[in-house]
């Protein structure tokens, strides 16, 4: 599909060193190609950070340019503030090293001597030697500081990244597309072990038996985004079960990863039986990592998890978790990972399918309910976030070169590459992907779905067999295109609709119903309108099922949604017939006796159902009576029924809703998931019922019959947790009763000492699980029993007029806090637990607010979770106290904490709980920007270098930037800043001597850049022809007579400047005629114009070139580490000095 | 005549024991007291018959010490004599012999005896002999049994064997154990927890008084994930308890959930989340024991080069 002009026939990467002390690694790569045009004279890889020293062709010293346009988005000078001009630039710049169109950082001149060869296509041999030195992203080092050598210390490296991120610490086409085979050789310590894709072929000692190399061949066509690094001092553990599966674990948690994988080969066998297919690869590992990126990653024959995962037979709420990670893990080794994509618009292919069987294995593991349940809430959460956010498209196209319209307008990011989009619609598309997958089951049955996908696999495998015939690897390789046909073939039936209803097409459905039943014609009338107007909606037509229950059964019924309709006739089954005693027959066939008296004497309709199947991504609100709703509550036995009716009786605080919930509670048949929710209903309804409530405080006497000793009701039983869905239960029903409020709307005292008793009596010595969950539920109910105090306003808050009650609280909170230092619980649970209460505590009044506390929970070095929750409160806290300290401090964090996982969380939560708002936003909660001190110049002018070059080692820490800015200012220049002309005025003063000359490129350019399409139609200039322009070099040559630049003679065309005309667009290639010579300045600049200096000097003095070199090398990292931010480092890389070595110098 | 004994008596208190100021003494100390106190009354009668009208402290300590000293070598040698002779009991020759040696003319001493000036002391208060404080009395002492000669020494006393069970009813109400066992385990944990802050570092909630709810300062870790992770071992400790008691009527029950589970998968199986055991079926690890994984292979030799 490629205008590459090449083909990856094999890749070997070698990594001889890895030094932990230093963060750094040594190594070559070696790329076996085929060109695929005749004379190709340039070849284009993906490679960011790393330092390349060398670069051959056949043996053959080759030139090369090294430009990321995505190191600074916009030009540093730049003075512009708004949103979309910076998505604009970064698509484009995203886009200008994009590997699916064969653009990459790296231009590699392929060496005139082998460019004459002619017609005959021979094979190239690419040979790149590198290194990487700190890297800030692709591989994550994390070495504890601790005494001992790296291996006792558990210092450990793995690669990471979000999607094709390969080119972070290799060379490479990093293209889920480009398959080839691999050869991969690293060099380790004795003590350590390195992980990788493939299999092992041998390890062997080095000469001085001081260092091990780790031989790894992967065989089976793989994508570079696929290949994987782990190294460290694991603890191997070979899968009792599947000799063939190895786990990795760090030093001591041995125990618990033998735990925490003797559950895995049920997972291998539930694929390999549904898909009726083996897994693709000879082996696999799981390796266990800290300070993982994210918890589950897939790459070919191995998953890098977060040892967080891994727990001990004790732990009951981790245990499901941690499997259906694996499960996840497993469900792409087959659909991601051994079957890849053709391109990004077909991403949603993969997804969706790894995630409809992963939920199959839901469904068989846990249960029906389980997975209706799983269904329901991944529904909920999809129609949340579009109807908030618009529309989530699963399959964009881009089909004309200079489209206007832009698939997803209401967007502040492009989803035109996977680099842009924001973390959470990522997250959002993979839910919708899994969703729609179940739609087209629905439709064509689960048997030709999983016929479908074992085709899919065997026409996969039987291409990766074929090793020399690389033009089969492309059966590898799924679209959306040869997805469908595989389906129509298969099936025979047209899901054309379907797909072009939830694939071609963003948004869902939003519908109204309503009904009346027409005694006379024993005929229900229903409504059901549909909201397509507002944004993230879409017109549904089409088929849609409803479902009655009434007396004389349950019937379904499937009406047509079309354009003008929305009054549907049901005839009904059964007339009224309330008084003769017969027992009501379900869905499910059941028969079961109902006391009928509630509902109305004319209708025989107990309650209905509108899409119960789910087969619509639609939110319905429909609207029935408070009995029908508490009919389908007690009867209905599908848990998406149950958990429907129990959030519309929110609405109905009756007598008869009591009784459902509680009766639904004490069901012990009943879904626990569906009985947790109904505490959280009664506890509604108990309020809104405050001042009718007889008897005790909802749920007491429930808890007190299930869980207190028979003598003795207020002591509850010694834990043990023998029976889960009681655990939960009884988890849960604390939480939801310290909701409970009284007329004064304070938490009743009965509630609160009920709480503190359980805490009090709670006794876990003769229980063989671990009650830390269940504690920090306990520490939750206690945070929720909080209601503000009541005081004069700015009192200060002090010990002595602490209010009793929350004397209490606080005591128990400080008892549980500090005995956690003493025997910390699972993942310290109960910390996260604390820190969170004793914010309540502060945003409530009831001790001063302070922010010290949560700062040194939040540090490097305590248990992520911790770290999360701390701050989380800070965060809070900044947007309530409005600190400019914090929020610096939170930034601060943002952009240098050694955890990648940290710091996407800090932006992620600033962006759900912004310390002030947009003023366009109609949230009114928010401060707004006007009022809000925190918004001033300085920020927006923060926030724009982080996103601009900050994060350009990280795709989702920098989309997570832009979310942030779109969250604080919205898409167009922030309020806060001075008019726009006035701004530049200001700035000339400050950077008057740099600025001046390149102000009037911007000024000419600027109006044209705001409208984002324009850039577009700059990439599809074709680069060799501009560069042969004369006029385009003497327009530069204009340029660079400014005063900045020290160089002295005249300079080919700057690479950066020539973005400033064309922003983001990939300048670097060589004039096709120049000589080696000259073409290696054109690279040098291209991010060097700092060092033209010494650069010049350089050329003059030819034989001392490679010791100078080096010199400079040394005095330059000191000085980038000083002072530089990260985009002037990456400027700095010598990746580009390199290209000096022009094939002359080299001999 | 008042005079002496006044001054006896002070030299008395201020014995050279040093233990003058000591108002309880033993008996046996009483006792000997007396019986100084009776010399140096001696001594002051001598004087008086002498024609001293008073004496200094000193003086009177002096020749009481050695009136003291001489008595007592009278006696140690008549008693010397005496078992010489192989007797034990001294007789009057034996104490005449003994005056003889110490070259004291025991002929003179009737008529010294006799002397009309002397003076007549009145015998000291009889003190009764110290008491041995007697044994605690508890039982009746035994006798011994018939086997036993009777020459053989007595029992001890009954104190010594006798064992007196204290038996009190243990407090077996429910509801008391668990508030017992609930708040003891409270005031140990706020103890220790209060020792822990008060011994290091500590972080506040108030300002105004930064003792009122100390909570002890977070300090990071080097490998935090470990003590989060890792059980404890009070928790591995229950663990063991609770196993070696429940395991044998908990893996039943496991087992089933697990059959049930590869039986019927349309089942509803919310139980299925249940950690099953780690343990790895031994039928199954022990048959093949030779397992082939790349890891586990030996690392092998660097090939050496042949030097050129």
């Amino acid at each position: 599909h490629v205008e590459t002009g090449v083909k990856k026939q094999q890749q070997v990467v070698c990594i001889n060193n890895i030094n932990f002390q230093r963060k750094s690694v040594i190594g070559f790569v070696e790329l076996t190609i085929f060109p695929t045009v005749v004379n190709l004279n340039r070849i284009k890889l993906n490679s960011k950070q790393c330092r390349i020293y060398r670069v051959r062709v056949n043996e053959l010293e080759a030139p090369f340019i090294y430009n990321d346009p995505t190191l600074e988005v916009c030009h540093h000078e730049s003075k512009q503030r708004n949103l979309n001009y910076f998505s604009s630039a970064y698509t484009a710049a995203v886009s200008a090293v994009d590997p699916d169109a064969g653009h990459g950082e790296l231009v590699i001149k392929v060496p005139s001597e082998l460019w004459k060869q002619g017609d005959d296509l021979k094979v190239l041999k690419v040979y790149i030697e590198f290194s990487l030195d700190q890297p800030k992203g692709g591989l994550h080092f994390v070495v504890p500081d601790v005494e001992g050598s790296m291996a006792e210390r558990g210092a450990h490296v793995f690669s990471f990244g979000y999607q094709n991120s390969t080119r972070f610490w290799f060379p490479c086409v990093d293209s889920y597309s480009e398959l080839c085979t691999w050869k991969l050789e690293f060099t380790v310590d004795a003590s350590m072990v390195a992980v990788s894709c493939g299999d092992l072929v041998e390890t062997i000692y080095t000469h001085d038996m001081r260092k091990k190399t780790f031989h790894y061949v992967l065989p089976i066509p793989t994508a570079a985004p696929n290949i994987s690094l782990a190294v460290g001092p694991f603890e191997i553990l070979v899968d009792p079960y599947m000799h063939e599966v190895t786990h990795f674990c760090l030093p001591q948690l041995l125990p618990l990863l033998k735990h925490s994988m003797s559950y895995l080969h049920e997972i291998f066998e539930f694929y390999e039986e549904i898909l009726t297919c083996r897994y693709p690869y000879a082996c696999f590992k799981t390796v266990f990592v800290d300070e993982a990126y994210v918890q589950v990653s897939s790459y070919a024959s191995m998953s890098i998890f977060s040892t967080n995962l891994l727990h001990s037979a004790m732990i009951i709420d981790q245990t499901p978790l941690t499997r259906r990670c694996l499960a996840q893990a497993l469900a792409q080794q087959f659909f991601g990972c051994f079957i890849s994509r053709m391109s990004w618009a077909d991403e949603w292919v993969l997804k969706g399918i790894s995630g409809y069987i992963y939920g199959l294995y839901l469904k068989k593991t846990f249960g029906v309910n389980e997975y209706r349940h799983w269904i329901k809430e991944e529904l909920d959460k999809i129609v949340e976030y579009e109807l908030k956010m618009g529309g989530v498209l699963l399959h964009p196209t881009f089909s004309g070169g200079k489209e206007k319209d832009n698939p997803t307008p209401h967007l502040h990011f492009s989803i035109k590459h996977p680099h842009t989009l924001s973390w959470e619609y990522y997250k959002m598309f993979q839910c919708k992907a899994h969703l729609v997958m179940r739609l087209i089951e629905n439709r064509i049955s689960m048997e030709f779905m999983l016929q479908v996908f074992n085709k899919l696999l065997s026409l996969a495998s039987t291409a990766s067999s074929q090793k020399y015939q690389s033009h089969m690897w492309s059966q590898m390789l799924l679209s959306t295109h040869a997805f469908l046909k595989s389906i129509s073939n298969v099936s025979g039936k047209d899901i054309g609709p379907l797909i072009k209803q939830w694939v071609d097409q963003s948004a869902v459905v939003k519908f109204f119903g309503s009904f009346a039943f027409n005694r006379k014609r024993n005929v229900l009338e229903l409504e059901i309108r549909q909201d397509y107007t507002s944004s993230g909606t879409q017109k549904y037509v089409g088929p849609i099922k409803v479902t009655v229950q009434e007396l004389d059964g349950s019937f379904n019924h499937t009406l047509q949604i079309e354009e003008n309709s929305l009054k549907h006739d049901i005839p009904c089954h059964s007339k009224s017939r309330r008084n003769k005693k017969k027992k009501i027959p379900l869905m499910n066939g059941e028969e079961v006796d109902m006391d009928l008296s509630a509902m109305d004497a004319d209708s025989p309709l107990l309650w209905i159902r509108i899409d119960p199947d789910m087969s619509i991504l639609r939110k319905v609100e429909f609207e029935q009576a408070d009995f029908m709703w508490q009919y389908q509550l007690r009867y209905e036995r599908d848990v998406v029924a149950q958990e429907e009716s129990i959030s519309a009786l929110e609405k109905f605080p009756t007598a008869a809703s009591r009784l459902a919930l509680t009766d639904i509670l004490e069901q012990e048949q009943c879904f626990y998931k569906v009985r947790m929710q109904a505490c959280f209903c009664l506890a509604k309804i108990a309020n809104a019922m405050v001042s009718t409530w007889q008897g005790p405080p909802a749920m007491k006497s429930l808890f007190t019959r299930m869980f207190c000793c028979k003598s003795c009701p207020n002591i509850v039983k010694t834990n043990h947790f023998l029976s889960f869905q009681s655990y939960f239960l009884q988890k849960t029903m604390p939480v939801a009763m310290a909701l409970l409020r009284d007329v004064q709307n304070l938490c009743p005292k009965d509630v609160l000492n009920f709480i503190l008793d359980l805490i009090k009596y709670n006794d876990n010595r003769k229980n063989k699980f671990s009650d830390n969950y269940y504690r920090a539920e306990l520490i939750e109910a206690l945070t929720n029993s909080l209601t503000p105090a009541i005081s004069i306003t700015n009192e200060v808050r002090t010990v002595d007029n602490l209010n009793a009650d929350v004397r209490l609280i606080l005591e128990e909170i400080t008892r549980f806090l500090n005995m956690e230092k003493l025997l910390p619980s699972f993942r310290n649970t109960i910390t996260v637990s604390c820190l969170s209460a004793i914010r309540q505590l502060q945003k409530n009044g009831h001790i001063p607010s302070d922010a010290s506390l949560f700062k040194s929970y939040a540090k490097y070095g305590h248990f992520v979770d911790v770290r999360v929750a701390a701050l989380e409160a800070l965060v809070d806290y900044t947007r309530v106290e409005r600190s400019s300290v914090d929020l610096q401090w939170l930034l601060e964090m943002a952009q240098n904490d050694p955890a990648h996982y940290v710091r996407h969380k800090i932006l992620g939560m600033l962006c759900k709980n912004p310390p002030f708002t947009k003023t366009t936003d109609p949230a009114p909660p928010f401060t707004k920007t006007t009022d809000s001190a925190l918004c001033n110049e300085a920020l927006v002018d923060q926030l724009w270098k982080l996103m601009n070059s900050g994060t350009s080692h990280d795709w989702r820490l920098r989309c997570d930037a832009v979310n942030l800015y779109y969250a604080l200012f919205g898409l167009t220049r922030p309020s806060c800043l001075p008019l726009p002309e006035l701004g530049l005025v200001l700035n000339l003063k400050e950077k008057k001597a740099v600025l001046n000359p390149t102000i009037k490129p911007e000024l000419g350019v600027g109006p044209v850049m705001d409208t984002p399409f324009n850039t577009m139609e700059d990439e599809d200039i074709d680069m060799e022809t501009v560069h042969d322009s004369q006029a385009f070099i003497h327009h530069h040559l204009n340029l660079l007579e400014r005063p900045s630049t020290p160089g002295e003679r005249k300079e080919p065309p700057s690479v950066e400047q020539s973005m400033l005309s064309m922003p983001a667009t990939p300048v670097p290639s060589f004039p096709k005629e120049t000589t080696p010579l000259s073409s290696k300045h054109g690279g040098e600049h291209g991010h060097h114009h700092h060092h033209h200096h010494h650069e010049h000097k350089k050329k003059k003095k030819k034989h001392k070139h490679k010791h100078k070199h080096k010199h400079k090398h040394e005095s330059k990292d000191k000085e980038k580490d000083r002072e530089r931010d990260n985009s002037q480092a990456y400027s700095n890389s010598p990746a580009s000095g390199r290209s000096l070595r022009s094939p002359s110098l080299s001999d | 005549m008042a005079d002496p004994a006044v001054v006896s008596g002070g030299a008395l208190n201020a014995g050279g024991r040093g233990s003058g100021g000591k108002a309880a003494t033993s008996p046996a100390e009483n006792y000997h007291l007396a019986r100084r106190r009776t010399l140096q009354v001696v001594v002051s009668a001598l004087l008086t018959e002498c024609g001293f009208d008073s004496a200094e402290k000193a003086a009177v300590e002096t020749l009481t010490e050695m009136m003291q000293s001489y008595i007592t070598e009278i006696g140690r040698c008549a008693k010397a004599y005496c078992e010489h002779t192989a007797r034990s009991i001294p007789t009057l020759s034996d104490a005449v012999v003994t005056l003889i040696e110490m070259g004291f003319k025991a002929d003179t001493l009737p008529l010294y005896a006799k002397r009309s000036q002397r003076m007549v002391i009145t015998a000291p208060p009889v003190t009764n002999p110290p008491v041995t404080p007697k044994a605690l009395s508890a039982g009746q002492k035994r006798t011994h049994p018939a086997h036993i000669p009777c020459h053989f020494p007595e029992f001890p006393d009954p104190h010594t064997y006798i064992k007196t069970p204290t038996f009190r009813e243990p407090v077996s109400d429910y509801q008391v154990v668990r508030e017992k066992a609930a708040s003891q385990r409270r005031d140990v944990e706020r103890a220790l927890t209060r020792f822990m802050a008060k011994t290091g570092e500590t972080e506040s909630l108030f300002k105004d008084d930064i003792t009122a709810f100390p909570l002890i300062a977070a300090q990071p870790s080097t490998i935090p994930y470990l003590s989060a992770l890792l059980p404890s071992e009070l928790e591995l400790q229950t663990l063991e308890e609770t196993d070696s008691s429940e395991q044998d009527d908990q893996t039943d029950g496991e087992n089933a959930v697990g059959n049930m589970i590869s039986d019927d998968p349309g089942a509803d199986k919310e139980n299925a989340m249940l950690p099953l055991s780690a343990v790895v079926p031994a039928a199954k690890a022990s048959e093949d024991n030779v397992i082939d994984n790349p890891y586990l292979r030996p690392v092998k030799k660097p090939k050496v080069r042949r030097k050129k």
